[in-house]
């Protein structure tokens, strides 16, 4: 077609202020992700955990009324403790803890490996196809490039953290048919939103921080890769050796981790579970005992069919120096990781800062 | 007026790119001409707000480019020199993503990225990934995402550089009737002359950071009193012959000869050893300077 054939018709429509000009930005860059089917798998992956938590908060529920609808199941309650059976809503708080704990850890995986497939190109393509111009010659300004870049990063965090945990939390809240069961468990949700925050604006400067280090996304994804798994590994085999209480601070995920057990409180609830366990056990010991002096009516037909409680897990006998378990969180104190991971974010403003420099550079 | 600077000054560690420039520019197409180094592509990153200043004022569209940046960079559309087209995207998206950056609605991005891809040639394109371009689909592409606002004033830096001779007409021609016929202002930031001279009315000589020479182009392509084009029927080398008989220097350009005439000589003389050689005058007029003359003689003033 001949050049200017057209014509050319003047606009006089009305442009926005410059409020959310960084959303278009997110926007271009959620879309232009979604053409990688590796994130299609990532995020489909990480909605297993997501069921699952729901499945388990439905139980629960079900579980807290008695339902009719679990007796297929009764097999899977008959070995817990008799106190939890009896009254399981004095447990929910600490269960519904535990669970969302246990999915924020398993999703804090699929959240790194998302980070890593969603990440690198964010500057770095556009410092390696001169793009810079094409936002700051326009009304874009650095801190609505960041944002609009970090929320890239945001929606997929936020896909597989933030969006589950309230869905679970509806769906449980539905299914406990307590109106009490907000006021048991609204710190929890809190929490999780809250932990996912921290995901998010970690996970995402920093990954920002080192987009803008180099052009090339592969030597990005290496340097995401290495904070990521060398990192841990490095933390583990010093803890290992050395043994000291430090040792998970050079972990990136394990400073997550302890914010995430800070934030849920998950060792409360944790020691909770291992005196309930405990006292099981110990009542399941008292009524094997023979004793021929006292009897306890309250054994006298205690079925000895059912398979005996789990060993309990022990409390607070966690130590830096020892493989941990769930049940275990770090006995060094958060605000350590809090400030590794406040330190990791001003490294990586300083860096954004420094490496895009609008367009003011000679050339 | 459409740009006004003064006394802008500019450094990068000990370069000076900008030298206390001060000039006025009018509305209408204007030429930005400078060796490199000149300071051109400064000027243009002063004028959007892109660079901090050290010294200097200056409003662009009224505006002042230090406090009213946003608003500049709505109002005006700048085609950059580097390539700046990310890959994996289509045409008409890349163009509508540029829409909605400068705080277009998605709808109203999309829609006008498509008549702005007719408008410049690239509608049958438009669904094709940025990456598989030519050169000169790129640079069309880039003034397409450049105008999809509509803007006020238009600023291209190096629009030709790196194109072959029909890319290269076809974006001269695109911005000749943007600024003739659709009225849209422009700066043409170039060092190539001719580009400067088929698009601009007006010029801006830059040198070292410096103002070098400004104004109107006719109007610096000043007559000469003592050189005139004069081409004739008959032999052109016959009558530069009879033209050096007389002490008058005559060398064959192009389709004419170019005469140089002696001090205290007037053009009758022409008229005359035309009549004695029974030769027939079919041109004469005064030799007037072109461009490039005008550029180095700035450049000339200024070493």
């Amino acid at each position: 077609m001949p050049i200017l054939d057209q014509g050319y018709q003047h606009w006089n429509g009305q442009l926005r202020g410059h409020a959310w000009r960084w959303l278009t930005i997110s926007r271009q860059g959620a879309r232009a992700q979604l053409k990688n089917r590796w994130v299609w798998v990532t995020i489909i992956g990480a909605c297993l955990p997501a069921f699952i938590l729901s499945g388990f908060l439905v139980l629960w529920g079900l579980f807290e009324q008695k339902s009719s609808l679990l007796t297929p199941l009764l097999f899977l309650f008959q070995g817990l403790p008799e106190e939890l059976r009896a009254g399981p809503r004095g447990y929910r708080t600490t269960f519904w803890t535990l669970a969302f704990n246990q999915f924020l850890d398993i999703q804090l995986f699929f959240a790194m490996a998302l980070v890593l497939l969603v990440g690198p190109e964010l500057i770095s393509q556009d410092l390696r196809f001169n793009a810079m111009p094409l936002y700051f010659a326009r009304p874009v300004r650095r801190l609505d490039y960041f944002t609009g870049k970090l929320g890239v990063i945001a929606a997929y965090l936020g896909a597989i953290m933030v969006v589950p945990v309230l869905l679970a939390f509806g769906i449980g809240f539905a299914f406990s048919l307590d109106p009490l069961v907000f006021r048991d468990t609204w710190r929890v949700l809190v929490a999780s939103l809250a932990y996912g925050a921290v995901v998010v604006l970690s996970a995402g400067t920093l990954m920002l921080a080192i987009s803008s280090l180099s052009r090339n996304s592969r030597f990005v994804g290496a340097i995401w890769i290495g904070l990521w798994v060398v990192s841990g590994v490095a933390s583990t085999v010093l803890n290992q050796t050395i043994h000291k209480e430090w040792c998970p601070l050079l972990s990136y995920t394990a400073n997550l981790t302890r914010m995430r057990d800070a934030m849920l409180d998950s060792q409360t609830s944790w020691d909770k579970v291992a005196a309930l366990f405990q006292a099981g056990q110990n009542q399941l010991r008292q009524a094997a005992r023979p004793n021929p002096f006292q009897r306890r009516s309250g054994r006298a037909n205690f079925s000895v069919g059912p398979p005996p409680p789990p060993a309990p897990p022990t409390a607070g006998g966690s130590s830096a120096t020892n493989a941990r378990g769930p049940w275990q969180t770090s006995s060094y104190p958060w605000q350590w990781s809090a400030a590794v991971l406040a330190g990791l974010g001003v490294l990586s403003v300083w860096i954004l800062a420094t490496r895009v420099r609008s367009v003011d550079r000679l050339r | 007026m459409l740009i006004e600077l003064d006394g802008v000054t500019k450094t990068y560690g000990k370069v000076a790119a900008l030298r206390g420039l001060s000039v006025t520019l009018p509305e209408g197409s204007i030429g930005l001409l400078g060796p490199n180094g000149a300071g051109k592509t400064t000027m243009i990153r002063s004028l959007l707000g892109l660079i901090a200043l050290d010294a200097g004022s200056g409003r662009v569209l009224g505006m002042d480019i230090r406090t009213s940046r946003m608003d500049i960079r709505q109002s005006v559309g700048f085609v950059p020199e580097d390539e700046c087209l990310f890959p994996a995207v289509m045409g008409v998206q890349f163009v509508a993503y540029a829409g909605e950056l400068v705080g277009m609605q998605s709808r109203d991005a999309l829609q006008r990225a498509h008549e702005v891809l007719d408008y410049v040639g690239l509608g049958e394109a438009r669904y094709r990934r940025v990456e598989s371009y030519s050169s000169g689909m790129k640079q069309r592409l880039k003034i397409a995402s450049a105008i999809v606002h509509d803007p006020r004033l238009l600023i291209l830096d190096e629009p030709t550089n790196g194109m072959d001779p029909a890319g290269r007409e076809e974006i001269l021609a695109l911005a000749r009737d943007l600024s003739h016929a659709k009225g849209m202002s422009l700066v043409f930031s170039s060092h190539l002359l001719p580009d400067v001279e088929a698009v601009c009315e007006d010029v801006v000589v830059l040198g070292r950071g410096r103002l070098l020479a400004q104004g109107r182009i006719d109007a610096l392509k000043q007559p000469h009193d003592r050189q005139f084009e004069v081409r004739v029927k008959g032999d052109q080398l016959a009558f530069a012959g009879r033209l050096a008989a007389r002490g008058i220097d005559a060398a064959p350009t192009d389709d004419h000869l170019l005469v140089q005439l002696p001090e205290g000589t007037r053009s009758t003389v022409l008229w005359e050893t035309a009549d004695q050689a029974g030769e027939q005058l079919r041109a004469l007029r005064p030799r007037r300077s072109t461009l490039e003359e005008i550029f180095l003689s700035a450049l000339a003033e200024q070493d």
